[in-house]
């Protein structure tokens, strides 16, 4: 157990580093007008601006950069924001806007994870019936017609139909609910075709029938066989998933006017804010990384026949 | 019919709903089943020996429905039960079923244990200590060593032989009147296969049940059962004691199932081998189902379905060949060699190649 740990977090060490230095590198070769905002880069004569690069640390070699960069990590430092907000932290900044980004994920993962598992099991259960039907009507809407257009259709009439708040606001709560629902839309739909689908997967399998011939009930074959068996793959992407609500919803949080880390690493690439890039790339690949090791270590709970020592565990969706 | 009857079968019809087309898989099956006997049911795959087997248990396949006929048990019809409510009062209580494939039989996230208690503890109204003890009880009585450590195993950690053992103490752990095997040896290893059979037998014995033992084997169906019966096509064609059955077979395709014994085999002679396919069960049989793949198949035989003849009081057989009017037909040579055969010593024996290694024996 001990040793297997520590071979998967030294692979996880690895494989951060790799994502980190390829993107820091990858920065390094855009052109060096993106580091100054329209003004200044007006305002200022030529040596103002080679002394105001020279200043951010761009001009030197790469690696002296990322040796900069690391030995920055190693005190808890990761930089000042440069273009998107200029001369805050990076990680004022990170921590000002996780929250409300952490809030609505885990709110919409837990709605989606109630209503998508309900209703894989209703489908599941009614396969080829009613409730089979409206669900995978849903879930095709859902996954067929872009995005956008119904999270716009919901932000224009639903609020207008309820009358509530078109933006978000702090302190209404009312305002919360419609970017909450329109982030769980397609979790719920992903929750609800995959446990469907390994479900009718499981019902379908020998010691289904035998369970039904020792004389259980079918809700108690349903319940302690087939439910508990489909959600076992499932279970694998949980960790992953909870980690990664940190990152946002670009769309919805645009929509809603939330002040979220969704659009935080477009604007930032876009504005070529160094540092704010690296950490958030950094924080992204850490949770990534540790969601699917955290992913694996619970499948070992789940499913006996997984072994620690075997490598990652086999699953379906994505 | 005799009164150690236990259960009845009569004319039962089912048939499968199958893209929008209809597939009998029973035209009219019949059968007795005694008390305390083992009943080998033979016949090809395809006659529809899981089909009759699963009517017992309320359990064919949700395309599949019984269009008439009746199964008699203890003064019921089953073959007019269609509530689940009906069904789990004899399904895995009064008439337990195991299956062909032990190593997908038992859910891999389970532990064994567990998967044998829920059963016990459901049909016998025990608590989990009191049920624990019935299947640690029924563990060692199948013939599983450490019972303590066995029952929190999972499946993968069981042999094939182990799991089909564990299998069979699912099935009996609550005692059921009527054990149906449905060919629970074809998956295993030659040498565990002869454990199984002899666990089979003696679990019969000590808990006096009731066997239907399905198998495509005839070399094994000497040394298990008492009786046969012969399915072909959705019917049972033939039925009677062992002996009856392979001493003195009356219908044409008893005589060909039999000649395709390999243990009949000469050697340098070609194995016999029956020529031709079973009807479409899409299509009405008109006459003898056999009749197509029969070279000396009488006129009668391909315009009207023979009906039940009586050989003697507990041998009977489908075919016009009984009837007073129908010309003599002797067997064909391979089966009255099985005849001589069996005289000598007994085709079971020769068949199963000397199953009594005792139970629990290394795996
Ligand atoms: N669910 C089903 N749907 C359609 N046909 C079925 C179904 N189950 C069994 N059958 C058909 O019924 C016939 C008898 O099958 P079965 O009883 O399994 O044969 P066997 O004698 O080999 O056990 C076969 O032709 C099979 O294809
Ligand atoms: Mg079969």
């Amino acid at each position: 157990m001990g040793a297997y740990v520590l071979k998967r977090l030294g692979q996880s060490l690895i494989t951060v580093s790799i994502v980190v230095l390829t993107v820091f590198l990858l920065l390094r070769l855009m052109p060096k007008n993106g580091y100054f905002t329209r003004e200044d880069y007006v305002n200022m004569d030529r040596d103002a601006r080679t002394a105001y690069l020279r200043n951010l640390g761009v001009l030197d070699d790469p690696f002296t950069q990322f040796g900069r960069f690391l030995s920055g990590l190693a005190r808890g430092d990761l930089g000042r924001s440069i273009t998107v907000y200029p001369r805050s932290p990076v990680l004022d900044v990170i921590g000002e806007k996780a929250p409300y980004s952490l809030w609505f994920g885990l709110a919409a993962l837990a709605l989606s994870m109630a209503l998508g598992l309900g209703l894989g099991i209703l489908m599941a259960r009614f396969k080829d019936r009613f409730p089979d039907g409206a669900g995978t009507v849903y879930v095709t809407i859902v996954r067929a017609i872009p995005s956008l257009i119904w999270l716009f259709f919901i932000q224009q009439w639903v609020t207008a139909l309820l009358g509530w708040p078109m933006v978000f606001y702090e302190d209404r709560p009312v305002s919360w609910v419609l970017p909450t629902i329109s982030l769980a839309l397609s979790g719920i739909a992903w929750y609800a075709i995959w446990l469907r689908r390994f479900m009718v997967d499981e019902e379908n399998k020998d010691y289904v029938k035998f369970a039904v011939s020792k004389g259980l009930p079918w809700k108690r074959v349903m319940r302690g066989h087939v439910l508990r068996n489909a959600l076992v793959p499932l279970v694998q992407y949980f960790p992953q998933q909870i980690l990664l609500t940190i990152a946002g919803s670009l769309l919805i949080e645009s929509i809603y006017s939330i002040p979220g880390m969704g659009g935080l690493l477009v604007s930032a690439i876009r504005q070529q804010d160094n540092p704010l890039v690296q950490a958030l790339v950094l924080l992204y690949s850490v949770l990534g990384v540790v969601g699917v090791f955290l992913g694996d270590l619970l499948m070992v709970l789940v499913d006996p026949r997984i072994k620690l020592a075997e490598s990652s565990g086999k699953g379906a969706a994505a | 019919m005799s009164g150690d009857t236990i259960l009845e079968v009569r004319d039962l019809r089912v048939s499968f709903s199958l893209r929008g087309r209809r597939l009998t898989a029973l035209r009219g099956a019949g059968l007795d089943l005694r008390k305390g006997e083992t009943l080998a049911v033979v016949g090809e795959s395809g006659s529809g020996k899981s089909v009759l087997a699963k009517t017992f248990l309320g359990m064919l396949d949700r395309n599949g429905r019984v269009d008439s006929g009746s199964i008699l048990f203890d003064g019921k019809d089953l073959a007019r039960y269609n509530k689940e409510r009906e069904w789990l009062g004899i399904r895995g209580k009064r008439i337990a079923m195991i299956f062909q494939d032990p190593m997908t039989a038992l859910n891999p996230l389970k532990t064994v244990g567990e998967q044998i208690r829920e059963a016990a503890a459901l049909h016998r109204g025990l608590d989990r200590v009191a049920s624990r003890a019935v299947v640690l009880e029924t563990l060692s009585r199948v013939g599983i060593p450490e019972p303590e450590l066995r029952y929190r195993q999972y499946p993968h950690e069981f042999s094939g032989g182990m799991r089909q053992r564990a299998v069979i103490a699912a099935a009996v752990a609550c005692r059921p009147e009527i054990l149906i095997c449905d060919e629970p040896t074809t998956a295993l290893d030659v040498t565990v296969q002869a454990q199984i059979l002899d666990l089979i037998k003696s679990l019969q014995r000590e808990l006096g049940m009731t066997v239907l033992f399905i198998t495509h084997d005839l070399g094994v169906v000497a040394s298990v059962a008492q009786r046969v019966a012969v399915m072909y096509s959705g019917q049972v064609i033939e039925e009677g004691s062992v002996r009856e059955v392979f001493y003195d077979p009356r219908a044409p395709y008893t005589w060909a199932l039999l000649a395709s014994l390999p243990q009949l085999g000469v050697k340098g002679e070609e194995l016999y081998s029956i020529k031709g396919t079973p009807p479409s069960l899409f299509k009405e049989v008109v006459g003898d189902a056999f009749a197509p793949r029969n070279p000396r198949a009488l006129e009668v035989d391909f315009k009207h379905e023979p009906p039940v003849f009586p050989v003697s009081d507990t041998h009977w057989a489908r075919t016009w060949l009984l009837d007073p009017r129908a010309p003599r037909i002797e067997a064909p040579e391979t089966v009255r060699r099985l005849r001589a055969r069996l005289a000598r010593g007994g085709a079971g024996a020769a068949a199963t190649g000397g199953a009594d290694t005792g139970k629990g024996g290394a795996e």
